[in-house]
């Protein structure tokens, strides 16, 4: 019939896979509070529960990767120049793609979902063993460390208002039925906000349609101009401002997909009494069509003799025989910062975003800046006392970083002293050293919440917000901290509606006490 | 109990996605994602099973779902591509106006490239193609390029991009990558490397299993290896799945090959019959086929002309203008077919069956020696051009 060129992309417009199992959630990581048998870190990764919880999908392999190093030095204190932090990323880059060598620990499961766990370029210590999946097992190492992992089904331990940051960003797709091809109709030209714009019809919370943006709820996408131009936030008729925000938790009811493991520092690093910053993240992979084909039929011998592979296989050969799709560190180094472009998904090398870091955290600032003043907070951002958000972009870095530098080189306060039980000197952390690169650096030293690691129990998606507070001002007698917008009473007496912290204190799902600490899966 | 080939499985996963929204997808008001997406379904699953009257069923629904959602960019993707599938470039172009938001996305820009192919504009089509593959290296770009390199002559770039089009695929797309190393093995068939083709082709199959397109790919290089018993069987088997004109005729042109001429011409009578019941319901697709039965076939070179006229009219490339040039050649028109096959060869294509047609028109309208030149031209891409193929 064709007698022409016919790659049948069109089939690919609906993807053949709704939800990809490459799909990462979360990275979290912490100290193990039981010391008993020396210093433990626990390590989670959670990705979409693809095909089903606790069922992982044959074809992907994920790798946590880590490296323990000394706390890094950050810029000079007083040199807040654009100069200084790039020359400061610039030291990291050369430390993160010079001979700086990772360990890593790689996942995959065969078509009987039995886990494959091999621990690669640890101290003394590359092998693989084979469990099952959805049990917790003690994995037995060459050097007589005992690692506990899990892997397998769990309750989504992420609790947030995912729909009122989308519609803080004005994120057409979880409002609006957006065609596959309008590309540009993702974040709409609108500016990001947390506080309603008046007129803002295409996103403002609609009363008679409370389930809007909820549950895949939405509407058409309307015809008309996907723009905004009033001038005000908006307020009812007792003078409040309507919150983007709910506290609904969005991920209540969700399962995931898991690797937990709780290892012992020793087995990480040689020197566990320097290395006290055990820095990780995680990627996903999905096979390659190509060596898709190779493994047709099945071919059992390397399961059933792992050892034999890590002698037979060279491990980066292995890498060249899958594609790598998305990469987790730092909540919201993806979506909120990296525009959820899957070109940016660069994981730890993503020093070369650093330039783009500073202009989206001044494209976020325009936004979320001028709502903090108008709840009668001090901002972090410099927005010359705008009295509206506004959408503006940067094409130079030059231009955006006088705006952010306080948000930039601000020390994040923590709400009080727990998350420092030794009570050592630890310098609070900035968001400089935060989201560049990619990566959750858990302090050993700490209790390891956010961002000295991240905890299960940590609302993050708050605590990112926090950023733009002004760490210099006081509420209540007290410095602003990374919690203070998670206080309910700070919200008890803002002109805002509704009154509550804008997503959710705790899981839908208690945590566990000891490992896997994830709590069990929804049984559907 | 058989296990189920991954064709089986996918039309399975096609036909439950389909149950599954058709309920939804109906009640009011239209949800316009849910309608979408079920036609894009129902458009999978002719177009998997190769079925063209399900595809006319699929274009009732189309439009259809147009008419209640209005002009969305991803139904009007999927008209264009209907439209290109079958022959009505026009309308592709008033698609990609009508469509919102279409004509400047990466989609829509891959069809104007297409369009540019297709109306012999190689060097805005090349471009077209490499601007997108450098925003995003998708797979289905770099087979684009990778056939335009083709035609070309450029058999080593094509590769190089029909590699690359398949390192971007991933286990979760095997079908599409099937279709690659189908392509993969077309170029070592032009180039009468029939063997690598074949490897190509089992790779497809493993890739891909139970798929009629790999068999029907198959068949027709068993043809050119002279199997033509094993050609005639595959043959036979897809047309039972999928019955469309082109595969009957390959079966009567094989049949004629191996000396059994009553049988070649009953196949050959069912192909005729549905290529001209398609014309007369006022289809273009099988203009071109029409063209290429009454040359090859019936060698009736006025017929040959008339359906080759047809099809110029809608799209004017190396493709159409060889096929008038053959027909005119056979209607003892020589200077015309000369004048015609000239405007195909300048176009740059470089392709085996198009230099034998100009050999023997040359030597037929002109001494100058030029004929013989091309026939060496043709032997030199592909030292079997005369071997059985199919009317793709």
């Amino acid at each position: 019939m064709a007698d022409h060129n016919d790659p049948n992309a069109v089939n690919s417009i609906f993807s053949d896979i709704d939800v990809s199992a490459a799909d990462l959630y979360d990275l979290f990581g912490f100290p193990s509070r039981d010391t008993e048998k020396g210093e433990h870190v626990v390590i989670a990764l959670t990705f979409a529960s693809v095909p089903s919880a606790g069922v992982l999908d044959p074809d992907m392999l994920y790798r946590i990767r880590m490296v323990a190093e000394p706390r890094v030095v950050p810029p000079a204190a007083g040199d807040h120049s654009l100069q200084a932090l790039l020359r400061y990323f610039e030291a990291l880059k050369d430390k993160y793609l010079g001979p700086l060598k990772t360990s890593e620990i790689r996942v995959n499961v065969d078509s009987s979902n039995n886990a494959t766990i091999r621990f690669i370029n640890f101290p003394g210590s590359t092998f693989v063993k084979t469990l099952k999946t959805n049990e917790e097992v003690v994995i037995d190492a060459p050097n007589g460390s005992a690692i506990k992992a899990y892997i397998g089904g769990r309750d989504d331990a992420f609790f947030n208002d995912l729909t009122g940051f989308f519609r803080s960003i004005n994120y057409a797709p979880q409002f609006y039925h957006v065609p596959h091809t309008m590309t540009e109709a993702r974040e709409l030209k609108i500016p990001k906000t947390l506080l309603e714009l008046e007129g803002n019809d295409l996103f403002n919370y609609d009363p008679k349609f409370p389930e809007w943006g909820y549950h895949g709820v939405k509407k058409d996408l309307p015809s008309g101009p996907l723009t905004w131009t009033g001038n005000a936030f908006r307020k009812d008729a007792n003078g409040n401002y309507r919150f983007v925000y709910s506290g609904i938790d969005c991920q209540a009811g969700k399962n995931v997909n898991a690797i937990i493991l709780e290892i012992p520092l020793k087995f990480i690093t040689t020197a566990p009494n320097e290395n006290r910053i055990v820095n990780t993240w995680g990627e996903s992979w999905v096979l390659k069509a190509a060596n898709k084909v190779e493994t047709i039929p099945d071919h059992p011998f390397w399961l059933e003799h792992p050892l034999a592979l890590t002698d037979a296989f060279r491990l980066d050969d292995e890498l060249k025989r899958y594609k790598l799709v998305d990469t987790d560190g730092q909540p919201f180094a993806d979506a909120a910062l990296s525009e959820r472009e899957d070109s940016r998904q660069m994981g730890a090398n993503n020093f070369w975003l650093a330039p783009h870091f500073i202009k989206r955290l001044a494209h976020l600032g325009w936004g979320f800046g001028p709502s903090i003043s108008a709840l009668g907070l001090e901002t972090s951002f410099d927005h010359d006392n705008s009295p509206v958000s506004v959408h503006k972009t940067y094409a130079l870095v030059t231009e955006a970083f006088p705006r952010v530098r306080k948000t930039l080189f601000q020390k994040l306060n923590m709400a009080d002293s727990t998350w420092n039980p030794k009570g050592i000197d630890i310098p609070l952390r900035r968001p400089l050293e935060i989201f560049v690169p990619n990566v959750c650096a858990i302090d050993m030293d700490t209790t390891g919440t956010w961002p000295f690691g991240r905890r299960l129990e940590d609302q993050v998606a708050t605590r990112f917000l926090s950023m733009f507070l002004d760490m210099e001002a006081e509420f209540k007698g007290k410095k602003y901290h990374i919690e203070l917008l998670n206080d309910q009473s700070l919200w008890d007496h803002a002109p805002i509606e509704p009154k509550t912290p804008p997503n959710p204190l705790k899981n839908d799902k208690d945590f566990l006490q000891d490992f896997p600490y994830l709590a069990e899966p929804w049984q559907r | 109990m058989t296990k189920r080939t991954d064709y089986e499985i996918e039309l399975d996963r096609i036909d439950r996605a389909i149950s599954e929204l058709e309920q939804d997808a109906s009640t009011l008001p239209i949800d316009a994602e849910k309608a979408t997406k079920l036609v894009y379904l129902h458009y999978q699953h002719a177009s998997l099973r190769g079925d063209l009257a399900e595809l006319a069923r699929v274009e009732t629904a189309l439009n259809a779902a147009i008419r209640e959602i209005g002009p969305a960019g991803d139904l009007y993707f999927l008209k264009a591509n209907l439209d290109f599938k079958l022959h009505r470039l026009t309308a592709v172009r008033q698609d990609l106006e009508t469509g919102r938001d279409l004509k400047n996305s990466a989609q829509g820009r891959s069809l104007q490239a297409d369009l540019d192919f297709q109306d012999g504009k190689f060097q805005e089509a090349r471009s077209g193609y490499e601007t997108l593959i450098a925003e995003e290296p998708t797979w289905d770009n770099l087979a684009r390029l990778a056939y335009l390199k083709f035609k070309l002559g450029d058999f080593a770039g094509a590769e190089r991009c029909y590699i690359e089009a398949e390192n971007e695929l991933t286990a979760k797309q095997m079908r599409h990558y099937a279709w690659v190393e189908l392509q993969r093995g077309v170029l070592h068939l032009r180039s009468g490397a029939y063997e690598k083709a074949w490897n190509r082709y089992r790779i497809a199959d493993l890739a891909y299993s139970g798929y009629w397109v790999v068999s029907e790919y198959t068949a027709e290089l068993l043809g050119a290896m002279g199997k033509f018993d094993q050609a005639i069987e595959l043959y036979r088997k897809i047309i039972v799945h999928v019955g469309r004109p082109e595969f009957q005729q390959a079966l009567g042109e094989l049949y004629h090959c191996l000396g059994q001429p009553e049988q070649a011409e009953a196949w050959y009578e069912k192909a005729l019959s549905a290529y001209l019941e398609s014309a007369q319901r006022g289809e273009v697709h099988y203009y071109h086929h029409l063209a290429d039965f009454y040359s090859d076939v019936r060698q009736d070179g006025v017929q040959a002309v008339k359906w080759a006229r047809s099809d110029i009219a809608l799209r004017r490339n190396f493709s159409t203008l060889a096929a008038l040039a053959w027909a005119l050649y056979l209607a003892g028109e020589f200077s015309e077919a000369l004048n015609t096959i000239d405007e195909a060869l300048s176009s740059g294509v470089a392709d085996a069956q198009l230099f034998f047609q100009a050999g023997t028109i040359y030597q037929a309208a002109n001494g100058n020696g030029k004929g013989s030149e091309y026939l060496r031209m043709a032997a030199e891409i592909n030292p079997h051009y005369h071997d059985f193929h199919t009317h793709r």
